[in-house]
């Protein structure tokens, strides 16, 4: 590979293009298949992948959010309201679902983040089960305990996205969408967030307006997690309480930590697995959560770097040896 | 009036079990500064071991609330032991350790005792009355214990050398340290003390509310309201707190139905977090 190439790899980060790659790539695979397990397996996912991709990004600053299913629900939701008034043009109901929680984002991170980072976990758990609570006492606007029902699908390009292929083709683009802002945030910020992440006195002492930072990339989690919001509405065709329940942000946590969160392929391999493995429990379901439970363990106590951040250090060392 | 009077007491009953946990999650903060996220987890097991000893084993609650304390207190204490002692100064590593410790308590629940709620009653039944207000016997016994268990705890901390030694790890870790305390013994000790309050809690109430998987997640979201409200890491502030919260809960589910007590203080949090970010009697909280 000649200078050039290396130098703009190295820009742009090499794992970051491997991410951008695996969802390019990813569009093939309704093309090439119709099975309907893997189509299952696949929108969960792509679904998963992009919550996730929402926890990760205040990891990277040592920051644990609890807040997923909350801007999930408020993505979902802003695209079956929009449902209602006939609105179902794709890059429409996508700026919507983004920039819904986002704005909702603004003054929480605002207040929340200038607090030591225990108060950003505390505040994110009771957010994700206040959410619950909003969405039961609003049956007017959010329909209460039933949901919204018969969405319609999305509309790309004067196309109406129908057929499962196409429904798992868009929930592609979503992640892809998802992936292009996760990577440009952490990357251009890289210097940033691991100056906040190794000590974010030190990092406050030389300059950095530390809490901007951190209600950043809150904001911009919060936009991602609406994208996975209106993936997960616009698979099922329902937005649903029981779709946000605050207990799933625990498997984005966990996913995000068993993949590693050293870097941005962390909670792609991270969710990829675990959704594979969930899906072996078969009827047995609800057991996955004691998997994740003991994995989050040995990751903690024995392989910090959790899958990727292992591997890679056993690249590494084969090397060097 | 009577309706008034008796919201206050279900208010101050809320309050002394709230209070029970969100001392127990604000000691092991304080203390340790570790955030447990397994204190629900712990709340849940003790209603299940509570359950266990009375329905499967046939003995005398009282004497199933006294094991379920003591399993939960032995459970916390292998833990800080064996897994978050050696990265006790680690606070997300410790946090992410409780997590799944959390979701490990709740698998094994539900795989012995499946997904449905247990058929759990309070023994004492009837209500006591004075005058035109009604109350039932169950909630005057938990409120009982539960103030014996408060007053007990306070006399452990303020009135004991071993109090005394764990205040002075809180205070400043560094210097208890040099002064001969061993945190090595003592922080375990604290972390079963708290976790044991939380087992205690849960055999008293879940007879009276509910028995099930997933019982522990509202009373930690609770917890995190109560110790915010209160200032994290004080224990008077927690004990402030969690009457507040329970009171509010009380007056909110009587005056306006349900749900509604949780959104109300939520907002009531979240103005404190602005006008007084150190809680009603914390400490400093700017900075990392």
């Amino acid at each position: 590979m000649d200078d050039k190439a290396v130098g703009l790899i190295r820009r742009l980060g090499g794992a970051e293009i491997s991410a951008v790659l695996v969802f390019v790539i990813s569009f093939a695979i309704p093309l090439l298949t119709k099975n309907v397990m893997i189509y299952s397996v696949l929108n969960q996912i792509m679904v998963g992948v992009v919550a996730t991709f929402s926890v990760w990004i205040m990891l990277r600053m040592n920051l644990l959010s609890f807040a997923t299913p909350a801007f999930m629900a408020l993505g979902g939701y802003t695209v079956a309201i929009a449902g209602q008034y006939d609105i179902s043009d794709a890059v429409v109901l996508t700026l919507a679902s983004f920039a819904v929680p986002a704005l909702v984002a603004i003054p929480l991170g605002a207040l929340v983040l200038r607090l030591r980072g225990t108060y950003f976990v505390l505040v994110t758990f009771v957010l994700a089960q206040i959410m619950q609570l909003v969405l039961f006492v609003t049956p007017g606007l959010t329909g209460g305990s039933n949901g919204i029902s018969g969405v319609p699908p999305v509309n790309l390009f004067g196309m109406d996205m129908m057929t499962n292929q196409q429904v798992l083709l868009f929930a592609c683009g979503l992640a892809l969408l998802a992936t292009l802002i996760t990577a440009a945030l952490t990357r251009y910020f890289r210097r940033h967030f691991a100056a906040i992440e190794e000590n974010d006195v030190l990092a406050e002492s030389l300059g950095l307006v530390v809490w901007r930072y951190k209600a950043l990339g809150f904001v911009i989690s919060a936009g991602v997690a609406g994208l996975a919001g209106f993936s997960l509405v616009n698979m099922l065709l329902t937005a649903h309480p029981s779709s946000f329940d605050s207990i799933i942000s625990v498997d984005f946590i966990a996913y995000s930590i068993i993949g590693g969160r050293v870097s941005i392929l962390g909670p792609i391999v991270g969710t990829s697995l675990m959704v594979y493995a969930t899906n072996l429990f078969g009827t047995h379901g609800q057991y996955a959560q004691g998997l994740y439970g003991v994995l989050i363990l040995i990751v903690v106590l024995a392989a910090r770097g959790g899958i990727v951040g292992s591997v890679t250090a056993l690249l590494r060392r084969r090397r060097a040896a | 009036m009577h309706q008034f009077l008796e919201a206050a007491i279900i208010g101050v009953g809320l309050g002394a079990q709230y209070a029970l946990l969100a001392l127990g999650f604000t000691l092991i903060f304080g203390i340790l500064g570790v955030v447990n996220f397994a204190h629900g987890g712990f709340y849940m097991l003790g209603g299940y071991v509570a359950y266990t000893c009375v329905a499967g084993l046939g003995l005398a609650y009282p004497l199933a609330v006294v094991v379920a304390m003591l399993a939960t207190a032995a459970l916390g204490w292998l833990f800080e032991l064996l897994l978050i002692e050696p990265l006790i100064d680690d606070h997300l590593a410790t946090l992410m350790l409780s997590l799944g410790l959390y979701l490990i308590i709740s698998t094994v629940v539900l795989a012995i005792f499946g997904p449905i709620s247990m058929e759990f009653a309070f023994p004492v039944t009837g209500s006591f009355h004075a005058g035109s207000v009604y109350l039932p016997r169950e909630n005057l016994i938990v409120l009982a214990v539960c103030l014996v268990a408060i007053a007990c705890l306070w006399l452990v901390l303020f009135r004991t050398d071993l109090g005394r030694a764990l205040r002075a790890l809180a205070d400043d870790r560094a210097v208890g340290m040099a002064q001969g305390l061993r945190p090595r013994l003592l922080f375990p000790l604290a972390f079963a003390l708290a976790t044991g309050l939380a087992g205690l809690t849960g055999a008293l109430v879940t007879p009276i509310l509910s028995l099930a998987p997933g019982v522990g997640e509202p009373v930690l979201a609770t917890s995190f309201l109560t110790v915010i409200l209160g200032g994290l890491g004080s224990l008077g502030g927690a004990a402030l707190a969690a009457f507040i919260v329970g009171l509010v809960e009380a007056y909110t589910s009587v005056y306006f139905g349900g749900s509604i007590g949780a959104l109300v203080l939520f907002v009531m949090v979240l103005l404190l977090l602005v006008f007084r970010p150190t809680g009603l009697l914390g400490r400093d909280v700017r900075g990392a």
